[in-house]
């Protein structure tokens, strides 16, 4: 399957230190009132896609993340169960995953699909996978969001991710606009709905004259590896490579399975 | 374009499986239960349709329903499409339910229990869907879709998606929507509940009833007596949980389901209103039923079983199927009976939280 890419947009924390809700409130005038951290994070990065290329009102979304929106839930188990209140009413309404794509939509202007999804493994090929699906019957375009965010309150989620504690984790939001059309497009990127064993995967990054570069779930291959993580960090290696206008290949690990992205500018 | 159908309906509601389920609703004889929510001045008690008590009281009896439905599903894909189809087989599940191992861990965290420190093990809200797919074989292509009240209505789209675009050769969407605390709560600080019972589009009507479930299906090429013509998803609401009172965005959705399934608005036989009985969703809905020229007849099935909320999307399609199978037609509540089923087209409706929309339809051949 292949998508081409025709916009993208990121922010990752180790890069910028910003404080979000300012830029949302000075660079965009976003009203900011009953939303949440990982709400701002995803309007962030729907709000710099919108910097970079137009977007339709039929645009269909996809929204993915590792986790979801932990951090407002670590709150609610506060306040709601320790502490024996009645939840408040846009804590309850944010708690659910599309109200996360209902302001991404609202921030880009779309009235088509929202649709908010996670795959336990390989999340953001999967939600690749939903988008061509999607898109090859309706013939318009799609906005993929992957959107992970880890703060103070939910450190302690690395067991949750199951990622060992030498590996620092991030918050990033990352975007691309995706089409079946290759004019004009910025990249393409390929993927499949397969896995491969690693004797298998070790022969494919043998033959690629691209660089390789594998999530660090991948100890055991011998090939660079990011050394910070989040859930979608594939989404976001994709917008650098963009940038820098190179090719990559991808591999993301899950158990004894691996899957690759491939990228091509 | 191939043609998908749906078929294997598996249903557990507060009145019992699939068939006890359709029996209450013919003999009009739903059972509905209470529930308490403690809010911050009073304690309320509430109308709730929750799952027998012998099947709560059973810890594993819902999982086994789960299991059992997709076992049914696997073993007729094999004899269908041969055990190769397995893998070509996609699990969706839909629900709003909280990912249970991340509330585990909170709670862990938050109690000083740090036991769950010494085990790293990846989990996320869909890890079920993942282990039901590796126990049985299936495509490692799993998803948990969370749209609110439209979450399995939007897997059953994604499920056709995935087979025409040649991902999947059958989609398995399975819905759960169990009674927990904060929902109840939520809805509850919303002021949607009714204390009383659920009147859909009634003048008098004050709230919705919530109600527990799982259900599953499956989309496959193999004929059924219910096509899938097609249907639209949407998320345009004018606010995170307000609708316009004309109801335009449910005309929208309506309308461009229709434009995908290639019907025209007076083949349509019936419409499955969502309907849940809150003064502004069903006002915006009995507008937007006005875009219909030749009125279909309407039915509604949240009296007999309540909102199920994710759920209610393979829920009340697998039992307004099959009571129009059983050769009727669920009424609403100030309808004096049930009308007659005959084949035809059928409109089913969801509408959700946060400007989620989803309309589908179904075709359905009773001789």
């Amino acid at each position: 399957m292949k998508l081409y890419i025709h916009g993208f947009s990121s922010y990752r924390s180790d890069f910028e230190e910003i404080d979000i809700k300012k830029e949302l409130k000075t660079r965009y005038a976003y009203d900011i009132r009953r939303q949440d951290s990982f709400i701002h994070l995803a309007v962030l990065g729907a709000k710099r896609l919108m910097d970079n290329i137009e977007i339709r009102t039929d645009d269909e979304l996809y929204v993915t993340s590792g986790i979801g929106n932990a951090d407002l839930l670590v709150d609610i188990y506060q306040y709601a169960i320790k502490d024996g209140y009645h939840i408040k009413p846009f804590d309850f309404i944010n708690m659910l995953g599309n109200t996360t794509s209902y302001y991404i939509s609202q921030a880009l202007q779309t009235k088509s699909k929202a649709i908010f999804q996670i795959s336990n493994k390989f999340t953001y090929i999967h939600s690749l996978i939903s988008a061509y699906s999607s898109i090859y019957q309706s013939q318009k375009r799609a906005v993929i969001c992957c959107c992970d965010l880890i703060s103070n309150k939910s450190h302690f989620l690395r067991n949750q991710l199951a990622v060992d504690e030498k590996i620092p984790l991030l918050s990033s939001v990352n975007y691309q606009l995706v089409s079946l059309d290759q004019e004009e497009a910025l990249a393409e990127i390929e993927f499949e709905n397969k896995s491969y064993l690693k004797d298998e995967i070790l022969t494919i990054i043998k033959k690629t004259d691209l660089t390789v570069i594998a999530s660090p779930r991948c100890d055991d291959l011998p090939v660079k590896k990011e050394t910070v993580f989040f859930e979608t960090i594939a989404s976001n290696l994709v917008n650098d490579f963009i940038q820098k206008g190179l090719g990559l290949m991808f591999i993301d690990n899950y158990e004894e399975k691996y899957k690759i992205i491939t990228l091509r500018c | 374009m191939r043609d998908i159908y749906l078929s294997d309906f598996v249903v557990l509601s507060s009145q019992g499986d699939l068939k006890e389920t359709v029996k209450s609703i013919r003999t009009l004889s739903s059972r509905v239960s209470t529930f308490d929510i403690k809010t911050d001045v009073q304690q309320l008690t509430v109308p709730y349709f929750l799952l027998e008590d012998e099947i709560l009281a059973e810890e594993k009896s819902i999982l086994n329903t789960l299991e059992n439905s997709v076992f049914n599903k696997v073993s007729k894909i094999k004899k269908h499409f041969g055990s190769e189809a397995l893998s070509k087989t996609v699990l969706i599940i839909g629900t709003t339910m909280i990912d249970i191992h991340l509330t585990d861990l909170i709670k862990k965290h938050m109690n000083g229990d740090d036991t769950y420190t010494k085990k790293l093990v990846k989990h996320s809200i869909d890890s079920y869907a993942d282990f039901l797919a590796n126990k049985y074989g299936l495509n490692e292509l799993t998803m948990t879709i969370n749209t609110a009240c439209t979450s399995t209505a939007n897997a059953i789209l994604e499920g056709d998606n995935l087979i025409k675009s040649g991902v999947a050769e059958c989609v398995i969407v399975l819905g759960i929507e169990l009674n927990s605390s904060l929902m109840s709560s939520g809805f509850s600080a919303m002021n949607l509940l009714s204390m009383t019972t659920q009147k859909p589009f009634a003048e008098e009507r004050d709230g919705l009833v919530l109600g527990e479930g799982v259900a599953s299906l499956l989309l496959s090429t193999q004929k059924s007596k219910h096509l899938l013509r097609g249907g639209y998803s949407n998320c345009d609401a004018e606010s995170i949980t307000g609708v316009s009172e004309g109801g335009e965005e449910f005309v929208r959705v309506m309308t461009n389901a229709m434009s995908n399934a290639r019907v025209q608005q007076d083949e349509i036989d019936s419409i499955k209103v969502h309907a849940t009985s809150t003064p502004a969703s069903d006002l915006s809905e009995i507008n937007s039923l006005k875009m219909f020229k030749k009125k279909p007849r309407l039915s509604v099935i949240k009296p007999y079983i309540g909102h199920t909320v994710g759920v209610s999307g393979v829920l009340e399609l697998s039992i307004f199927l099959t009571c129009l199978e059983q050769g009727f037609l669920p009424k609403f509540p100030s309808q004096s009976e049930h009308a007659k089923s005959k084949s035809g087209i059928n409109l089913l409706n969801y509408f959700g939280f946060g400007g989620n929309n989803v309309s589908l339809l179904v075709e359905s051949d009773l001789t």
